[in-house]
């Protein structure tokens, strides 16, 4: 059993829950394949795939172990294009975080390049895998419409207040609230260019679910340092690799 | 003596406009500025269900908003009316807020060279000394509210 991340919280739990891709995470709405591909924006919906190179099959490629060990992920068997699709977390209790997002779709998906930054998250794959990953990632508790922002441009909000009705700050006002309706609605696609139909998201969670959901540490929810055994293990970590392979006993 | 209520989520229109009218119903409370991220320039171009802009009335009143409430710095004298404050913020901020003491003044007291350049060389009433900023207009940011005067 692999063991992913340590601690008797909560947090720790949706941690490895997110991490472990044997877990099955939960679906919170629908969003149907066209609206993806208008929020994601690379192509029109309908349109063909562009490619940067003929199908794998059709190409005259050289002998090698490795391409005959390794399973062309459907993307690049079809020679498609690198597409990406980035997130923000807010720090206030958003379902999911950078460094986790990577650890989990590292763990959960090939054929993906994934970079972390302090407040964005981006993936890129090959388009019509990054269209199948962003619907999951859309679907299921990695998003909350209201904390999580789909932002390809201009993604400064994490660490800023909440307004009034949950939503983190987003700049080209992207993902709007609906006061009729009370959802919230994706009014421009994630570089804020805009749509001709909003995209409604869904309605966002309750700062209970969030709380219960979270995988970010806060001393006004989980506080880190009541997590004993996670404390423990950043500690070893932290005193081996000061020490390496130096044994202050033996002088060497 | 200033005080700034620091409420721990950006507030809209709505809330805006209830705790504004409380605050200006205190005797004791002479000025208030909201300071705060301004609404985007698209937002009157937004449909209505979207749009979180709007007029409020503050003891009858009518006050064009400019700016979403991050911040209101309060000019008061006694320091008793901060606990009226208090009571009144936390009927109408159910996500917690910060009342700070920790500046003397958070509404600019002093005329400065920027207000000379704005307004020339007349003399500007002491109420109205910090109450804009240089980059805007003063009719848009600056509204006169009377207090109730019937005892």
């Amino acid at each position: 059993m692999a063991q992913i991340y340590p601690g008797t919280s909560q947090v720790a739990q949706n941690r490895r829950n997110f991490t472990n891709p044997e877990y099955e995470l939960e679906k919170l709405r629908e969003i149907s394949d066209e609206d993806v591909v208008k929020i994601l924006g690379h192509r029109a919906p309908g349109e063909d795939y562009k490619s940067v190179h003929p199908p794998l099959d059709e190409m005259d490629e050289p002998d090698d172990i490795v391409r005959e060990l390794v399973t062309p992920i459907d993307g690049a068997k079809a020679g498609d294009r690198i597409r990406y699709i980035q997130f923000v977390d807010s720090m206030y209790f958003a379902p999911a975080q950078p460094y986790l997002r990577a650890r989990s779709y590292l763990s959960r998906w090939r054929g993906i390049d994934t970079g972390t930054l302090s407040g964005r998250q981006v993936i890129e794959a090959r388009e019509r895998d990054i269209e199948r990953l962003s619907k999951i990632l859309l679907e299921t508790e990695y998003f909350d419409t209201a904390r999580t922002g789909i932002r390809g441009a201009g993604v400064h909000g994490h660490s800023l207040r909440l307004d009034e009705n949950g939503l983190m700050f987003d700049m080209l006002r992207r993902q709007v609230f609906n006061k009729e309706t009370g959802k919230v609605e994706m009014v421009r696609d994630q570089i804020g260019v805009d749509l001709d139909e909003p995209v409604v998201l869904g309605e966002p969670l309750d700062e209970e679910t969030l709380k219960a959901k979270t995988t970010i540490y806060r001393i006004d929810g989980e506080a880190y340092k009541d997590d004993k055994e996670a404390v423990e293990v950043l500690h070893n970590i932290h005193v081996s690799r000061s020490f390496g392979a130096f044994d202050p006993n033996a002088g060497w | 003596m200033d005080i700034e209520i620091f409420p721990h989520r950006v507030l809209g229109s709505d809330t805006t406009e209830k705790l504004l009218n409380d605050l200006e119903s205190i005797d004791d409370v002479k000025r208030t500025v909201i300071h705060g991220p301004r609404f985007p320039k698209t937002e009157e171009t937004l449909p209505p269900q979207y749009r979180e802009r709007r007029v409020i009335n503050v003891n009858g009143e009518d006050v064009v908003l400019q700016v979403k409430t991050g911040r209101i710095f309060v000019e008061l004298t006694m320091e008793s009316t901060i606990d009226e404050i208090e009571k009144v913020c936390k009927q109408h901020i159910p996500y917690g807020f910060d009342i700070n003491q920790s500046k003397t003044n958070y509404i600019r007291k002093e005329q400065t060279v920027s207000d000379r350049i704005k307004y020339g060389d007349m003399d500007l009433p002491d109420e109205l000394i910090g109450m804009t900023d240089q980059y805007s207009s003063f009719e848009d940011h600056v509204k006169i509210i009377r207090k109730d005067d019937f005892d």
